[in-house]
């Protein structure tokens, strides 16, 4: 309890950084918080919208490995219950209806702000992903094909733009899995470089849920796993939206 | 643990300490003087204000600057192309060379300098090589937003990898990243500026500890910490 009212003081922030957050408190009962279902979840975040560009869909830039896979994933999709999670140019489409609690809504943002992981539009040039989550198991996978507007190193993905990703796929997948939102901690241990333009598979899980946080872990390899790339761990830090009332 | 991570490597802050006229990389550590009188082509520095920056940004590279003037402080340029075309020493280090030879490179360009004017990293280093520190002034802008209104984890984590990267190959030249660990306290508002204070903890052999705080301009909140393992890449080692 008094670790809970601590964290949320850090994230308030008792220097008064966040401005105009009079309340320093949430509003959120225990008994309750959080009890939003995997399934509840997933149909609140990952509506399919008709007026906003999805992003984890197929384009011409994507390479055979990448598309295949893709389709073997759109399979499951229909068969074993996987959910294909739409993805949009800001975080602001996927919470529509939803606003950030307090503490965090005194930031606003404009309409042209985009996500980091959707920060380059040509097709084929940034961050190429589609993120699959399967709601039973609380686990992802990410397909990953970097372009060369990722460059680090010659020819291969910044590694930033890797741990970019890997957090985006850990918040997708803490989101959907138990209202995890702001990072707390991310940890990662890199082992090789990723080629520009090959495809990087992420495979991310829920180790646990404990005390308003939710641990992740991360494997990135190739295709075959015969090149791991990264691990990494998350820690995400629970925190509940608010539905939007109608009068605002 | 150090042969797998010296199979794929990755050195992503330059080689410092290179000879003249050998290759350059992602300039972000190459010291002025080296990177005029050596080019051909003089590539754009981006590491120096443009229109976008935030008084705020100005204000603090212009009293880093004058840290400069007694040379106890360096400015780092930073180049936006990675010049493939001259990375040879690089592909001593790298498993299959040919990757780096590939076509279509020549449209690839830094991650962190891939944006226009205030759209995503703008960022200046600052070196201080006796200290073994670096202080890295950075305003990250609409482009890399994560929760609306807020800065992406992993743009606060790709700009502590640079700042880093810089500290690190202070001492170890040619390094390369093997760990990050890093503590997010509080979210870092989108389009702020923050400093990124890294300092060098440890040398260890081919190891290089280091680790670093993330703070607002006034120093008042303190947005993150992280610490880093970077491993020094061994020219001996061949690339098969």
């Amino acid at each position: 309890m008094l670790r809970r009212g601590f964290q949320m003081a850090v994230i308030l922030g008792h220097h008064g950084t966040l401005p105009g957050a009079t309340h320093l408190l949430p509003r959120f009962n225990p008994a309750s918080a959080f009890g939003s279902s995997t399934e509840s979840l997933v149909s609140r975040f990952c509506q399919e919208m008709t007026k906003t560009k999805n992003y984890a869909l197929p384009n011409a830039s994507w390479g055979p490995d990448m598309l295949s896979l893709y389709h073997e994933f759109l399979e499951k999709t229909k068969t074993d219950g996987w959910v294909r999670v739409p993805s949009f140019r800001s975080n602001r489409d996927h919470i529509r209806g939803f606003k950030l609690p307090l503490e965090l809504s005194a930031n606003s943002d404009k309409s042209d702000w985009r996500l980091f992981t959707r920060c380059i539009e040509r097709e084929g040039q940034g961050f190429e992903y589609v993120i699959f989550f399967q709601p039973s198991e609380k686990k992802s996978v990410c397909l990953f094909q970097p372009g060369p507007c990722l460059e680090g190193v010659p020819g291969f993905a910044h590694g930033g733009s890797l741990a970019a990703l890997i957090d985006e796929t850990f918040s997708k997948t803490a989101c959907l899995s138990g209202e995890g939102l702001l990072t707390l901690n991310f940890n990662i241990r890199f082992k090789n470089l990723i080629p520009l333009g090959s495809l990087a598979v992420l495979n991310v899980n829920v180790e646990k849920i404990e005390d308003q946080k939710m641990y992740l872990s991360c494997v990135t390899q190739s295709r075959d796993q015969q090149t791991v790339y990264a691990k990494a761990s998350g820690t995400f830090l629970q925190m509940q939206l608010e539905e939007e009332s109608s009068q605002q | 643990m150090l042969r797998s991570c010296t199979a794929g490597l990755r050195s992503l802050w330059a080689l410092r300490g290179r000879r003249e006229g050998a290759a350059r990389l992602s300039a972000d550590l190459q010291p002025a003087r080296r990177l005029f009188s050596t080019e051909k082509a003089v590539h754009k520095d981006w590491a120096l204000p443009n229109p976008s920056w935030s008084k705020d940004l100005k204000l603090l590279f212009d009293q880093f600057m004058k840290k400069c003037e007694d040379g106890s402080w360096e400015r780092l340029p930073s180049c936006k192309h990675t010049c493939t075309y001259k990375s040879e020493d690089f592909k001593t280090y790298f498993l299959d060379p040919q990757l780096v030879e590939g076509e279509g490179l020549s449209q690839a360009q830094l991650f962190t300098r891939g944006f226009e004017d205030g759209l995503g990293f703008e960022y200046v280093i600052f070196n201080n090589n006796d200290e073994k520190r670096t202080v890295c002034l950075f305003q990250g802008g609409p482009y890399l937003q994560g929760i609306p209104g807020f800065l992406h984890g992993g743009a606060i984590a790709t700009m502590i990898d640079v700042a880093f990267g810089s500290c690190a190959a202070i001492s170890g030249g040619a390094v390369m990243t093997a760990n990050l660990n890093i503590n997010f306290k509080r979210p870092v508002p989108l389009c702020s500026v923050v400093v990124i204070h890294s300092q060098l903890d440890k040398l260890e052999g081919r190891k290089l500890f280091v680790s670093c705080n993330v703070r607002s301009v006034d120093e008042k909140t303190l947005y993150s910490e992280a610490t880093g393992l970077f491993i020094k890449l061994d020219p001996k080692k061949s690339s098969t």
